[in-house]
């Protein structure tokens, strides 16, 4: 159990997770300065690899925590670690940011809807997932990685990458299969296997 | 529960927020209806977390934390499309309101208020099509339907099509498809859909270039489609 008490002492060793927490039951200033200082300029670097300039990047990372202080009741962390929340956030803002002045085209709202009682997942993200994700996403092999990034970052299509980087399209796609294949071994009910594998890695 | 899934290179873009378009909708409406792919693009969030975290920094002005603290307290202005879709729900008679529930709701706001009386252009008689408003100059988004019982003829496509079917079925050599299925044809795809006797079948297609007929009396279509 946390306690705004406690939030007076150990801030700095507070996981992200609890520091949303703090901010959903105590609406706690304090724990918001330190989210502040530990995720804004991640989120600000997102925006900017995304194509924002340093103005919108830093409108956009103030709109996502304004958010974030007004919907942390709605964070659970059983569904999705302070990480991924975030990261939907920013994901959502940016492109809802050069939508502003255009409700007819498509926004967050309508490819993410907020769920209906029926749609809520009972899925639980544990620790120990979020680490085999951690280290799966860096053991794949640098142009692989370097693939999945420009999806994330810049959009791109196969084809733009392949121009980009000078290589066949065909490489480009099997590249990112190859990624998408390993990444896959995350989603199998049955990782025990792989779990015994990194913790002899470690 | 759906039998055929977008790809994990369409789940993966689709969470990395790179499918702002016609393309997004599709998948969200298939997600809507599809915990396997809700699963798997929840995977990919967790991948776009990680990578949030890996960026380099890119410090914020200091006074942007003083700006953000003083606005802690406003109250919020809000006035989401969402909020207005839901609005128009209300307007609705029971049944009406039943018909358009069925909707994936990230359609529901593009044809909410008209929904049952949907203008349909007849391609033929047995195909009728609607074209939605979020069409744009890389994606076509529209409803077919297609007549029960009836055959289209054989065409393939220019480009890529992807249909979630809605209500109904349909089949071809390749299968057969249901509420929720979401299929991809693409320049290799000849075929030849009939829907199932029992009922229309529509469905809720995207393309990036327009059908092109192969069969005799395909190619006399041909020259009237978009």
């Amino acid at each position: 159990m946390i306690s705004e008490s406690h939030t007076n002492n150990n801030l700095s060793e507070d996981s992200l997770d609890t520091l949303i927490l703090k901010i959903a039951k105590y609406q706690s200033k304090q724990a918001f300065i330190e989210l502040f200082n530990r995720v804004s300029s991640k989120l600000k670097a997102y925006a900017i690899r995304c194509g924002a300039n340093q103005a919108d990047a830093e409108e956009i990372v103030q709109e996502c925590l304004l958010i974030v202080w007004r919907k942390a009741p709605t964070f659970n962390p059983q569904a999705a670690s302070a990480i991924t929340w975030l990261y939907t956030i920013v994901r959502n803002k940016r492109i809802d940011f050069v939508r502003k002045q255009r409700p007819d085209l498509i926004g967050s709202y309508d490819l993410w809807p907020e769920p209906e009682s029926e749609y809520l997942e009972k899925h639980v993200e544990s620790d120990l997932n979020a680490n085999i994700i951690r280290k799966l996403l860096y053991e794949l092999p640098q142009e692989q990685r370097q693939i999945v990034f420009k999806v994330y970052f810049e959009g791109k299509s196969h084809s733009e990458i392949a121009n980009e980087l000078n290589l066949p399209l065909g490489t480009i796609k099997s590249r990112l299969r190859l990624a998408m294949k390993k990444l896959d071994t995350l989603a199998k009910e049955n990782m025990s296997w792989l779990i015994i594998i990194l913790l002899m890695n470690f | 529960m759906a039998n055929y899934h977008p790809s994990d290179e369409l789940l993966m873009s689709f969470s990395a927020g790179q499918m702002p378009n016609a393309l997004g909708i599709i998948v969200a409406c298939h997600l809507e209806k599809c915990s396997h792919c809700r699963q798997r693009a929840a995977l990919y969030e967790r991948i776009g977390g990680e990578i949030l975290m890996d960026t380099d920094d890119a410090p914020m002005p200091t006074q942007l934390l003083d700006n953000l603290l003083s606005k802690l307290e406003l109250p919020e202005i809000s006035a989401t499309n969402e909020s207005h879709a839901i609005s128009v729900l209300d307007s609705f008679a029971d049944s009406e309101r039943q018909m358009i529930q069925n909707l994936p709701r990230p359609l529901r706001r593009f044809v909410g208020n008209e929904f049952n009386k949907l203008p349909w252009t007849g391609m033929t008689s047995s195909l009728k099509e609607f074209v939605l408003s979020f069409s744009d100059n890389d994606y076509t988004a529209k409803f077919y339907k297609i007549s029960a019982g009836k055959e289209l003829p054989e065409h393939t496509h220019r480009g890529n099509e992807y249909t979630l079917v809605l209500d109904g079925s349909f089949s071809d050599k390749a299968g057969e498809y249901h509420q929720g299925d979401f299929i991809l044809a693409d320049k290799r795809t000849i075929h030849q859909p009939k829907a199932a006797n029992d009922c229309d079948c529509i469905c809720f297609a995207v393309t990036d270039a327009p059908l092109k007929m192969t069969g005799l009396f395909g190619r006399m279509l041909n020259p009237f489609l978009k």
